[in-house]
């Protein structure tokens, strides 16, 4: 993965055709490049969901704030894009503008 | 020569012949369950075969060995009967999951409480075996005590009666305890103290057959010598994670194991039971399925 990516018109984007299981608080999804089983915590699942291959990372990070009205934008923007890069690095993301994982 | 019915394990079919009449009888029992019309596609041989050994007392003598083939092919040669049944049961349960891996397959027991499906998953020595015996000895239905298949479409376990598979250890006696009357049901011709045991199931064996079931209940067994008997809840995530370490075609499957699996695990009453005592084990499992008092003598 670049090491600058996602940058704030990057548009990440949920592997196509993974699924994800609501468990708890919780988000399973299966890494089927690593073949790994990985639980995402309730904010990781709201990133990932919110990973859709056309929303743009800046209009992600929008949204999340107004979710999280009370928290800081840029740590709230920290924190997405840490989670994004994880989550691409992880295969379960890569950028709609690409035709595999970044980098 | 002996050839036995045709039986079915989940989507594998076969047959045995045997060229000791007596073996060929003794898979024919044991396999009871797993009888079915259906084609045989793959086929076992038990071949005795005479070799020389070594003279002893300055006497020459032959020994026996017996020889597991499938369709051909070597599976073990065995030293005794015993042995070549647990070869043949091995190969049996490990075919069966590569032909049935449409299905979700968890290395697990089941059986079932009035029409609930009880999961019982696990890793080797866990103890699964022999709670399954346990709660079929109490009434319950018996599904699997190994391999457990779901039904992707339907969410349903499916039934694969192989015979339960005792390990040597305190677990025998425990169940010969639960139900003396029974306990001939426990014991394998030939097989020593310190081997494992195959128990028919079925008529003539422990337990009766349940067919096709929803699961309600999922219940992770961990045996700990000496530990305090506990049953506890799971959350879903917890549950979940646990199960799929027990799922066995999880790489085939992908997305559509968790899928099921989230499916299972939202449907079902989840708990992990500690156990050491196995009659508390088996009462705390009964409570928890909400099954009704068969016949088991929970006072004592």
């Amino acid at each position: 993965v670049d090491a600058e990516w996602p940058d704030r018109n990057s548009v990440p984007r949920r592997r196509p055709g993974s699924a994800g299981v609501e468990l708890d608080d919780n988000l399973a999804v299966y890494d089927d490049v690593g073949q790994h089983l990985i639980l995402l915590n309730a904010g990781a699942a709201a990133v990932w969901e919110r990973c859709d291959g056309t929303t743009s990372f800046r209009d992600l990070v929008a949204g999340l704030t107004r979710a999280h009205s009370g928290e800081s934008p840029s740590a709230i923007e920290e924190d997405v894009w840490r989670t994004v890069r994880q989550l691409a690095e992880m295969g379960l993301v890569d950028d709609a503008g690409e035709d595999s994982t970044p980098g | 020569v002996h050839t036995t019915s045709s039986f079915r394990a989940l989507s594998y079919g076969f047959a045995v012949h045997a060229d000791d009449a007596g073996l060929g009888r003794r898979v024919d029992d044991l396999f009871a369950a797993l009888r079915d019309p259906g084609p045989i596609e793959h086929c076992y041989t038990l071949t005795s075969v005479m070799s020389p050994s070594a003279p002893v007392g300055g006497r020459s003598c032959a020994s026996a060995r017996v020889d597991v083939t499938r369709d051909g092919h070597l599976v073990a040669e065995c030293q005794r009967a015993p042995d070549a049944l647990g070869w043949l049961l091995w190969d049996v349960n490990r075919s069966a999951a590569e032909a049935s891996g449409q299905h979700l397959l968890f290395h697990a027991g089941a059986v079932q409480a009035d029409r609930s499906g009880v999961l019982l998953a696990g890793p080797s020595g866990s103890g699964k075996s022999t709670l399954c015996a346990a709660l079929a000895l109490a009434g319950l239905a018996y599904l699997s005590d190994e391999l457990v298949a779901l039904d992707l479409d339907t969410g349903w376990l499916l039934p694969y009666p192989k015979p339960i598979t005792l390990k040597p250890g305190p677990g025998i006696s425990a169940l010969r305890d639960l139900d003396p009357a029974r306990s001939d049901a426990l014991t394998e011709p030939g097989a020593g103290a310190d081997e494992e045991r195959h128990v028919p199931v079925g008529d003539g064996g422990v337990g009766r057959i349940a067919g096709p079931c929803a699961p309600s209940f999922v219940v992770l067994p961990c045996y700990q010598p000496g530990a305090p008997t506990t049953l506890t809840s799971l959350t879903q995530t917890q549950a979940f994670m646990q199960l799929a370490t027990n799922i066995v075609n999880f790489k085939k499957l992908g997305d559509a194991a968790i899928v099921a699996l989230g499916a299972l695990v939202a449907r079902c009453e989840c708990a992990a039971l500690t156990m050491s005592d196995l009659r508390e084990a088996r009462s705390l499992v009964l409570d928890f399925v909400k099954a009704p008092v068969l016949e088991v003598d929970r006072g004592r």
